[in-house]
């Protein structure tokens, strides 16, 4: 009851915070988000919707969409699947070491991008530490599509599992009891149990990792060798471009990566509530 | 009257049943758990027979729920054995004993509808589609969920939740079924209501339980036997009847309800307290004369009356004031202060008369009376007002 009486107030009333501080909101963010992306629209679009198409379909430019598409998808298979089994392990288990774990995997979304690009250098390359045995046999990692894929997977390594994690640490652990005394096995159970309860997790900790990986840029240029129509993700594609002066051609894929990212980041955010319907 | 009617029910329990009994369906045998260095359970020994409801009764910490760990296999004992038919099961995992559990919190699936819980442990063993279906539908007209049978768990009440925990441990034919703390969760009157609701399903369904509670009446109510847990041991087990009126250990006496406990020694065909003496036959092996012992009575196992005149079956224990008359209810409470022989107020110092439960605070003097309505209309009483108390029922217990 004694709630009603101050809402009432404020019904009644003019509350000039309101509108004053949604206005405020709006207008920081123009400048800082809203124009940046609205200018590459309308850069992009100036000269006509088939000049951007044109642009757009350039063998080199399809070829830098379709390969970071592909390197994105791996490197998230691979840490979806290494975060959820990470989820597991040290959220059912108590051990020594545990949390200096989970540090440690936390720990690539602190190291600057290049950084982690230099360090799998250093460890891969023709002249690095694992590198140099391997480079006689004729194995080399480095400039490869290959190494997109690890710079990904070093550079999103936690998303995935730090949206997994609290989901399982939350999860009464009664239910799997309750599978196992039904007669399920250890796996039956995570299947039919423990599974579809992470499936909102899993979803939005994929969508997570593939949009960061998509846009990966600082760790792909030091990795991949950066050739163009060989190893050059859609990133890498705007900046060659952008120095090249192409910059309508850079354009054309900023264009088509914002819509991307718009579209990922709208089903993350209804994902939980269309997965984890009850 | 009273204890006429107890007499019957006594002989009904101790009397022999003429068939055989029926065969043991689970047996915890010897069993102790530690948790690192503190013991959880000391050497428990029990048996569930076919068809029996046995109730685990203590305090939070006792034990009792490691024991239905245990026997559901979801915790291993450090010492002992778990029989399920006569089959051992110690070392087996829990998924391969066929126990039904039902968790305090149910643990249904939630991404499971209705009938999709209750088939969950046919599926997994691979049945014929048909099979399942059929088996559903059966449980579900069981427990009276077939108009629920596509929504899913959060859309339930908790009664009807319990209700397809049960439904899906009895899909698989369970050996016996642990129900851990299962009305918990829920306010009083859906609690009792439930419970009778179990009960007369347990019946239909023949299928032996062992619950777990702190609750004494529910235990009391639930039982074909109560065991009654404490700090990791079993204190007595024995049906809801013996352990309510006979308790073996003054723990039992004071957990299960108020209980009035008075210090005496034991004399040669009599028991003298410090007010008062009364005839009795103790068990010579049990008790010899000298010995400290308890006398534990009931609040509604005293009788009051303002004349020495006593029926037959009361034993006149001794005059007392009323100190404090209150209504709780069903019945009307009284805390009374007996009086010694030589006159003045009994035994001060020593404190012979105590209330282990209902106080909080520690009375040393008194004893508590309960009386029933027309008993309390028809003879009121009130504060200072002098009656002769006696019991017409009472327990001895070694003094430690």
């Amino acid at each position: 009851m004694s709630t009603v009486v101050p809402t009432m107030r404020h019904v009644r009333g003019f509350d000039v915070v309101r509108p004053l501080s949604i206005g405020m909101l709006v207008f920081m963010m123009l400048p800082l988000v809203f124009l940046p992306l609205a200018s590459i629209f309308i850069f992009g679009t100036s000269n006509g919707l088939d000049k951007f198409w044109a642009a757009l379909m350039q063998p080199e430019a399809v070829f830098a969409l379709k390969l970071s598409m592909a390197t994105s998808f791996w490197a998230t298979v691979f840490n979806v699947i290494f975060g959820l089994f990470a989820a597991y392990v040290l959220s059912r288990h108590n051990f020594w070491g545990r949390n200096a774990l989970i540090v440690t995997i936390s720990l690539p979304t602190a190291i600057p991008t290049a950084v982690a690009g230099f360090a799998l250098l250093l460890l891969w390359g023709p002249y690095g530490t694992l590198g140099r045995f391997l480079t006689p046999h004729g194995f080399q990692l480095m400039f490869t599509a290959g190494a997109i894929i690890l710079a990904n997977i070093f550079v999103t390594f936690p998303l995935a599992f730090g949206v997994i994690k609290p989901v399982f640490d939350t999860m009464s652990r009664s239910l799997e009891e309750a599978s196992a005394t039904i007669g399920a096995t250890r796996w039956q159970t995570f299947w039919h149990v423990t599974l579809p309860s992470l499936r909102g997790a899993i979803v939005s900790g994929a969508l997570l990792t593939f949009a960061r990986a998509v846009g990966e840029f600082g760790s792909t240029i030091l990795v991949s060798g950066n050739l163009a129509g060989r190893t050059q993700t859609a990133p890498l594609y705007i900046f060659a471009k952008f120095n090249e002066g192409q910059i309508e051609a850079a354009n054309a894929i900023a264009i088509v990566l914002a819509l991307f990212s718009f579209l990922i980041f709208s089903v993350l955010f209804f994902a939980r509530d269309w997965f984890d319907v009850d | 009257m009273k204890a006429k009617e107890q007499l019957v029910k006594e002989r009904r329990v101790s009397a022999p049943s003429d068939n055989a009994p029926p065969p043991i369906a689970t047996s915890v045998i010897g069993i102790s758990k530690r948790f690192g260095k503190t013991g959880v359970l000391e050497n428990i020994n029990l048996e569930v027979a076919e068809g029996e409801v046995l109730v685990l009764l203590g305090a939070s910490g006792s034990g009792k729920t490691t024991i239905l760990r245990i026997i559901a296999g979801l915790e291993q004992p450090n010492t002992g054995r778990i029989e399920l038919h006569g089959r051992d099961v110690t070392d087996l995992p829990a998924r391969e004993r066929g126990v039904g559990v039902i968790f305090q919190s149910y643990a249904l699936f939630p991404k499971m509808t209705v009938e999709k819980n209750i088939g969950y442990g046919l599926r997994i063993r691979r049945r014929r589609r048909k099979e399942i279906r059929k088996t559903v539908d059966e449980l579900l007209s069981l427990v009276q969920l077939e108009e629920h049978r596509k929504k899913y768990p959060s859309q339930l009440s908790g009664g009807q939740q319990q209700r397809v925990a049960i439904a899906r441990t009895l899909a698989y034919k369970p050996e016996v079924l642990l129900f851990d703390e299962p009305f918990g969760a829920l306010d009083t009157q859906t609690r009792t209501h439930l419970r009778r609701e179990i009960r007369a399903l347990l019946r239909r369904v023949n299928v032996p339980a062992v619950f777990i509670t702190h609750d004494q009446e529910e235990a009391l109510e639930l039982g074909d036997r109560v065991a009654v847990i404490n700090k990791g041991h079993i204190e007595q087990i024995g049906t809801p009847y013996e352990i309510y009126n006979h308790p073996a250990t003054e723990y039992v006496a004071t957990f299960l309800g108020a209980a009035n406990i008075l210090d005496a020694v034991v004399r040669e065909g009599f028991i003298e307290t410090e007010c008062a003496q009364f005839p009795t036959q103790l068990d010579r092996q049990k008790f010899r004369p000298g010995d400290r012992v308890k006398v534990v009575f009931r609040p509604e196992d005293v009788s009051l009356s303002r004349t020495d005149f006593l029926k037959t079956d009361q034993l006149k224990l001794a005059p007392a004031h009323v100190e404090e008359v209150s209504f709780v209810g069903a019945y009307e409470r009284l805390r009374l202060r007996l009086e010694p022989p030589g006159g003045a107020d009994c035994a001060e110092g020593e404190t012979p008369y105590y209330l282990t439960t209902e106080t909080p605070e520690n009375r040393p003097h008194s004893i508590i009376a309960t009386r029933s309505k027309p008993e309390a209309s028809s003879a009121q009483l009130h504060i200072g007002d002098r009656v002769i108390v006696a019991i017409t029922s009472y327990t001895v217990l070694p003094s430690d």
